[in-house]
This record gives structure tokens, sequence and C-alpha cells, in this order.
């Protein structure tokens, strides 16, 4: 076997250029295989840590109500409402705002998560990610404190935000009474986290909040909770103005997303890998008309129809193999470039791609059998070649 | 029985687009086991598709050709392989090395097809090539040797399997007289050694050498 590996890659280094040409379709192909599997399984991954961040008891109700349409934004009524649904331990406002933030004279927009100090500590009671590093959680009665995440405190503005420290929201000014750990959500590290009636207050906001955050009573099933919160505001509300998530939900979205990225890539595999195909085909055709004399020297010395095919269908192999190699490659280098991208534009640790061993091992071996594939024809042409007429060329 | 070539009534047909063109018409030969037999006559008189049939790359229209009493005309395309691996081995006018291979491994080549160990391969092409004075040439590939050397090269592959026939398609046509007489002297000295030699050659000088000459001319034979 290995005498065929070795003729067969003695064979390749023979016309570079035409190996190389022929091994693009293989090599595109491969490369959109390894570059898709490796962006889907770091989606995968970073929705498993998204959701234990976020805990697998959570709700979350939205308003999908805009300025012009019909609907109701949500509002505290809301949020009451859902509290008295059998199932439910806590249902938690929240108004998200992005507004001017001034820190030591550094003007900078920053979202505000705003809450209900009480109800969102027992709400992220227990949630990874949500511990203090610093100072303490906010209190009921707090007046002008924040809590801050890990970023904000590092390096959001130029210089470093400690406790004590006072950043100015929309010209108040705010004392930092706590500072989070970082929990690698970028979201959440990079937010101001203040009291709910105060940034309602300060921009004129009256009762309406942004999102509810629902945590389910232990034993109760998410999905069935999720489903009564959805009739109870359905009947309030008249319509279906809202949006209730659950961590389920959040796995389907994310799945649908994925969806999209390996239709993409697979269809750019599978088209590339076709051509591929077809090019080794071409190039081994080639190679048996231009090799016929070679084939009628091995026939005469003895060589069976079977030995002339396994020649031939080794070399292909190879051609494939060599191909997925350089893909596989490609593949791990754009891995590579779009986790950096996803680092620098969706924050750290969002998106971590990775190429495992088996998605290598798995690449050179569908690129071999490709290779093989294409070889079936010329190889077969190969052997069927009558040994005088072979000589004769 | 000690002819190890036999040709019985052997016709040969090719056909030309749809023109039939004899090119062997009822030829009877015997060669014994240890001759040295030359086959003379002019181009198209036949004499190349007589070796192709005696070298089993070919099977006759008509006839029955035994080969170490096998008849080639009722066996496979992979029992013509496996006797033209075990019983024959050719010496072409052209060389017919593959030019990627070295010295060393063409020689090999046979041996990997008869499926012997890559040692075992290696040490008698080693062996066959120092027999043919060519110990210092083995890694060079045939564009790096000269004419007379890769006849050399090409004899001690057509020994790689040590067949009983070898045959000779005018081994001497690309060389000069000199080297010329240098590979047919080769080829009697394996002869001495009891090998079964056919020469197909047009030179009558190279021909008399042969203890017997067999003579073709429009695909029949006229003496012998």
């Amino acid at each position: 076997m290995i005498e065929y590996i070795l003729l067969s890659l003695r064979n390749l280094s023979q016309q570079k250029t035409r190996a190389f040409l022929t091994l693009l379709g293989v090599i595109i192909g491969i490369t959109a295989i390894v570059a898709m599997i490796s962006i889907g399984e770091g989606m995968k991954y970073s929705l498993e840590k998204q959701l234990k961040t976020l805990g697998s008891d959570k709700i979350l109700v939205f308003s999908t109500y805009t300025y012009g349409a019909k609907g109701k934004e949500l509002t505290d009524e809301d949020a009451r409402l859902i509290e008295d649904i059998v199932g439910v331990e806590i249902s938690s406002p929240l108004v998200s705002v992005v507004a001017p933030t001034k820190f030591r004279g550094e003007e900078k927009l920053a979202t505000i998560w705003a809450l209900e100090p009480a109800k969102s500590r027992r709400t992220f009671a227990g949630v990874s990610g949500y511990e203090l590093m610093q100072g303490r959680w906010l209190r009921k009665g707090d007046k002008y404190k924040i809590a801050i995440g890990y970023k904000i405190h590092d390096d959001f503005y130029d210089r470093k935000v400690n406790l004590g420290n006072t950043v100015e929201i929309r010209g108040k000014k705010f004392q930092v009474v706590g500072i989070f750990e970082k929990t690698g959500d970028a979201d959440s590290d990079s937010a101001i986290y203040a009291d709910i009636d105060q940034i309602r207050e300060i921009f004129g906001m009256g009762n309406r909040v942004t999102m509810i955050i629902v945590r389910t009573k232990e034993g109760y099933d998410v999905e069935e909770v999720a489903k009564k919160i959805e009739n109870v505001l359905e009947k309030s509300h008249k319509e279906k103005d809202f949006q209730v998530f659950t961590p389920k939900q959040v796995v389907e979205q994310v799945g649908k997303a994925l969806a999209v990225v390996q239709i993409v890539f697979g269809g750019i595999a599978s088209v590339s890998l076709l051509v591929g195909a077809i090019g080794i085909a071409n190039t081994m055709l080639m190679n048996v008309i231009e090799r016929t004399r070679e084939i009628g020297i091995m026939k005469a010395t003895g060589a069976t129809n079977k030995r002339i095919i396994k020649i031939f269908l080794a070399e292909a192999g190879a051609i494939g193999m060599v191909g997925g190699g350089i893909g596989v490659a490609f593949g791990y280098i754009i891995s590579k470039i779009i986790n950096k991208a996803a680092d620098k534009y969706l924050g750290e640790g969002i998106l971590v791609t990775k190429v495992s061993l088996e998605l290598a091992v798995f690449a050179l071996l569908f690129s071999l059998i490709v290779g093989i594939i294409s070889g079936i024809y010329p190889a077969k042409k190969a052997s069927e070649l009558d040994p005088v007429v072979a000589l004769r060329s | 029985m000690n002819e190890i070539i036999e040709l019985k009534g052997v016709t040969k047909i090719y056909k030309m687009d749809k023109v039939l063109v004899p090119a062997l018409r009822g030829i009877n030969l015997k060669i014994r086991k240890g001759e040295f037999v030359s086959i003379m006559g002019p181009s198209g008189s036949g004499k190349t598709t007589l070796m192709n049939l005696i070298g089993c790359l070919d099977r006759p229209t008509e006839g029955e050709i035994y080969i170490a009493n096998k008849n080639i005309a009722k066996l496979g395309d992979d029992e013509l392989a496996k006797l033209r691996r075990e019983k024959i081995g050719f010496v072409f006018q052209q060389f017919n090395l593959i030019p990627r291979l070295t010295a060393l491994e063409n020689v090999e080549l046979p041996m990997w097809f008869a499926g012997l160990s890559k040692k075992k391969r290696r040490e008698r092409a080693i062996e066959l090539l120092k027999l043919v004075g060519l110990e210092k040439r083995i890694h060079h590939k045939p564009a790096e040797l000269s004419g007379g050397e890769r006849q050399r090269v090409s004899i001690a592959r057509a020994l790689a399997n040590n067949p009983e026939i070898i045959l000779a398609d005018e081994p001497t046509g690309n060389l000069d007289t000199k080297t010329g007489k240098e590979i047919m002297e080769i080829l009697k000295d394996l002869n001495k050694q009891g090998k079964t030699i056919v020469l197909v050659t047009h030179d009558e000088t190279f021909a008399k050498e042969a203890e017997r000459i067999i003579k073709i001319r429009d695909g029949r034979l006229l003496n012998d």
C-alpha cells in the first residue's frame, strides 16, 4: 500500500501546477466544510454558555410594540400580572437604555440595565457569572447608586472605574457600589446596572419596561409556565404585541441561524467539491492519456488490470487528500479569523470556533473518498488499454 | 515436451476501420527451451505481431499458441499478465523505462507486480544491476543514463522474475555498433545460462549470432 502512495505522490510532484489547479475545487470545498462545522460548533458552544449564564429556568418577555403601530408596551402592571401566575417564582421588570455617560470628563454611550434591586437579585441568584467582585448589589431605596459590569470597571473608559467613583448618566451623578466578576458575555460585562425607578424618572419613561425576566418555581415546566404567561398577557393586552422566550426557544432561534450558516457553507462546499471531483477526474484522464505508454510498459512487465486500477485510484485519492489537507489548513485559518472577528465585534468569548482532531480526520477521509470516486472512471480506462496499442503510443 | 513456445496455425487479422488487415497467416513454429532464435523480416512483415503474440501481449485470431504449455488463446487478461510476469522478460528497442523511476525502481517494478517484499525486491534488483554492470548507477533516472546503460537496465528488468524466455525486440536498434555488441554479448551470456532468447532484428550480423534464424515476410515464415 505504501508503494502506491509513494508512487502516486511522485507522480503528483511531477506536475505541480496541474495538480494545484486540480486541487482548487477540493481545497475550497473542504475549507468551506471545516469552516462551517467549526463555526457551528462554536455557535453551539456559546449558546450553551449563554444558557448557563441565563439559567434554564428563566423566561424572557419582550414587547413587540413599535412606535406608530398598534399595541402596547410592557409595564409594571404586566410584571405584576405574571407574578400571580402559578409556577412563577419571581417576575422582574427591566429597563434597558443606551444613554450618554461621563466619567472623569470622558463622554461615552453606555447600555444601562435598570432593575428592581430586590427582585433582580433574587432573579439572578445562583446564576453563574453574576457574582460580585467588589462591593455590593443595589438595595431598595439606594439613591443614585449603580453596580457595573467588569468591562465598565476595566477598560470601557480610558481610566478604570473603581468602587466609590462617580459616573454621570444623562447629567446625574451616580456612585459605584458594586463591581461584577467577568461573565464572558459582552453585553453583561459592559452594562451599568441601576435602579429602575430612578432611570425611568430621569428618562421620563413612566411605568414602561423593556423586558420582564421571569424565574419559574422549581418543579414547574418552563414551557407550560411560558404558555400561561402568554395567555394572561394576551387577555390583558387584547392582542399579541409581545413575545415570550424560553431557553428552548432560544435554542431553536440559534438553531435557525445555524441552519442558514450550514446552508450557505454547505452549498459552497458541495458545489466546489463537485467541481473538484470533476477536476480530479479530468486530470486523471489526461494522466491516463499521457501515460499510455507507461501503462503499456507496466502491463508488459506483468501488471494485472486490477493493479493498474489500484495505481490510478491511489493517485486520485492522493490528489483528493492533498487538497483535503490544504483545505483543513485553510479552514482552520478561516475559523481562527472568524474567532478573532467575533471577539472584536461581538465580544470576547461569544463565538469560540474550534477545529477538532475528529473534524480534521473526517475532512481528510472525505477528500480521500472524493478523490477515489473521481478516479474510478479514469482508472478503469487505464486498465482497459490494450498493451500492444499502449506500447506503440 | 521440450518446446517452450509452440504456434499452431496462427493467424492474426487486424481490423482497421472497416478493412481487415491480415498480419500473420497460418504460422507454425516451435522453439525449444534454451534456444537462441532470431526473427528477421522487413517492416510490415508481421514480425512485431509475432513478437506480441509470443510475448502474451495479444491473442491470435485463429490457431493455438502454447507458452510453457499454456494455450494463451484461451486465457483471460489477468492470466496473460501472470504469464508475462513469470515466464517472459521484454527488452524493447525504445528501452521503455518509466522516466520518473530510478534504475533500481524500474527493475523492482515486475517484482512489485509479482508481490515480492520490498526487501527481497531491492536485494534482487541490486544483484541484477550488478550483473549488467550498472551497480554505480542504480539511483539514476533513465534520462541520466546513456542508451547502452538504459538497455542494460531494461535487461535487468527483464530478468527480474527469473523468466524462461527473453523477448528482445530490436534491442540494438537505438544503439551504436559497439554498445549494440555489448548488449548482444549479455544476451548470449543469458542464453548460455539456459534462457530461451527470441531476438527480433533486421541487422543481419546480429541475427547471425543466433543458432537459428527465422525469416518472415507478408505474414508467413519463409525458411527455418
